[in-house]
């Protein structure tokens, strides 16, 4: 049986003295592309910190690839495999385009097709190439956002974690990001897409799991989800 | 001779090594945010090292690049088994550091006893040059020369190589670069061993001129400080051009007004804390 790419087990994590996460479970199969949904402050961001160990877990397990990784320090956990696209880009303002993409690139893990290196990257997003001298800072949104993508597949990760990747981009960039991300899925990487534009999550998921106040409030395929299904009325409509 | 030309050739003079000690300074702050008051002890005590190894027969260069891979060691140990254990609390790390200050001139005191030490000139730059009835010390500006080759080696290090842009990205980002890979952790003991070595190797080159004597640390340091702030904390060009700031105010503030020298430094700092808290280069405020 293949491993799940990510499991999270009864993970509780807290945030200085306030207990964000209590029992998190869900998993992201090989190969799939789960969305993890929820409202403001309902721990998607905390469960992001939680895998790539910028946050330890106080309980529970995370598991990647059937390898135990919580606890382990975020340098490592990189080298594991697992990248993050983080919410708000935070892309190093002060390096050049290259620069950001220079620093995130990793050993390449063996068994690895067609593995990332910078001309990919500009071959997959044309605009990072012709600014690659520029300073990420003065990039345009829509452009940070390529450049975040880009620095975190520079890693070779097998796990892809994307925090809310459409925040605050027009429309038309949010339909390029999302082309991108169903090619990448189609290669065959897995990955967890932390969304608030519900309609992208549910368009391009394989599967659904909502969190609610720190915990999983429901996982399922996303085919059988609709706007209007109740898991999502009563987990993220608007009170 | 004309007041004022010596007041200069000090002022570029005390500019280029201001920049070799803040320069260490200002990225262990912008990189690791560790307030390092013992930045000032690296440069006394690298100093005294310096006139040791000059004393046991070294040559004059060889004994600053002795003395600063003495305190490359020192400053690796001190980051890697004391500050590591004080991560994130800033308080904690200035007191350890003032702390082990005070420790460090002691120890100098007791070693080096309290009488000033003047290694003389290096023998090959000695002298003056005399142009135009203009006297020209050679010592000070090999002095500038070497601020200015050690400039341009530290920005090609931090500015095109992968290992300078990753210290950068830390500066940064730091918990993001973690999650890129980079071991941010291992950059801190080499920025911190940088520093101190550059701190020691100012030491060594400014002490024919300086002289070393106990609380020599303790004047150094604010200099520092005043220029990092100047500058802005992490910024390499932002060191350069508060040294040479700091240079002349310090040299004309002391003549035309010997009383004010001090209001003279800390007034420029002050609006800088205030009117730009990221100083004239930096990025992040202090």
């Amino acid at each position: 049986m293949a491993a799940d790419a990510l499991r999270l087990d009864g993970v509780h994590a807290y945030y200085g003295d306030s207990h964000v996460l209590h029992g998190v479970g869900l998993v992201c199969g090989e190969g799939r592309l789960l969305g993890l949904l929820g409202r403001n402050g309902a721990g998607k961001s905390t469960c992001m910190s939680t895998v790539v160990g910028l946050l330890q877990p106080k309980r529970g397990a995370v598991t990647l690839f059937g390898k135990t990784i919580g606890g382990l320090a975020p340098e490592r956990i990189s080298a594991h495999g697992v990248a993050l696209v983080p919410q708000g880009r935070r892309i190093f303002r002060s390096l050049t385009v290259r620069e950001n993409l220079v620093v995130a690139a990793q050993k390449v893990r063996a068994g690895s097709l067609r593995p990332w290196t910078m001309a990919r990257v500009f071959e997959t997003f044309p605009r990072l190439g012709e600014r690659r001298a520029q300073y990420a800072g003065s990039l345009s949104g829509g452009e940070q956002q390529m450049l975040a993508i880009g620095r975190a597949l520079m890693g070779n990760p097998r796990l892809l974690l994307m925090d809310e990747p459409s925040e605050g981009l027009a429309p038309q960039i949010v339909a390029e990001v999302g082309r991108t991300i169903v090619n990448l899925k189609n290669e065959g990487l897995s990955i967890v897409l932390v969304e608030q534009n519900i309609k992208l999550a549910l368009e391009i998921a394989d599967d659904i799991a909502i969190l609610n106040s720190g915990s999983v409030a429901y996982q399922g395929a996303a085919a059988t989800l609709t706007m209007d299904h109740p898991a999502i009325t009563q987990n993220l409509g608007v009170h | 001779m004309n007041l004022w030309l010596v007041l200069a050739i000090n002022s570029i003079t005390l500019g280029g090594l201001l920049f070799l000690l803040s320069a260490g300074f200002s990225l262990i702050f912008g990189l690791m945010r560790i307030p390092n008051l013992m930045h000032g002890s690296f440069f006394m005590l690298g100093a005294y090292m310096g006139s040791t190894f000059l004393a046991k027969g070294f040559g004059f260069w060889p004994a600053a690049l002795a003395s600063a891979a003495s305190m490359a060691v020192l400053g690796g140990l001190v980051e890697r088994f004391l500050l590591r254990r004080l991560a994130g609390q800033e308080l904690a790390q200035v007191l350890l550091t003032l702390g082990l200050s005070f420790i460090i001139a002691d120890a100098c005191l007791m070693v080096w006893t309290g009488d000033p030490i003047q290694p003389s000139t290096p023998p090959d730059l000695r002298g003056a040059i005399i142009r135009s009835g203009l006297v020209f010390p050679i010592y000070r500006l090999a002095i500038v020369g070497v601020a200015i080759a050690m400039a341009i080696a530290l920005w090609l290090l931090i500015d095109k190589t992968r290992i300078g842009a990753m210290i950068r990205a830390g500066v940064d980002d730091a918990p993001i670069a973690r999650v890129v890979g980079i071991k941010v952790s291992q950059l801190f003991t080499l920025v911190f061993c940088l520093g101190a070595a550059l701190a020691a190797f100012a030491g060594v080159v400014g002490s024919p001129y300086l002289s070393i004597y106990p609380g020599l640390d303790a004047e150094m340091l604010p200099l520092a400080l005043i220029v990092v702030i100047l500058g802005g904390a992490g910024s390499l060009p932002g060191a350069l051009l508060g040294s040479f700031i700091i240079g002349f105010l310090y040299n004309f503030g002391q003549a035309m007004f010997p009383d004010l020298a001090y209001v003279i430094l800390f007034v420029p700092m002050v609006l800088v804390l205030v009117l730009r808290p990221q100083g004239l280069f930096g990025r992040v405020a202090l």
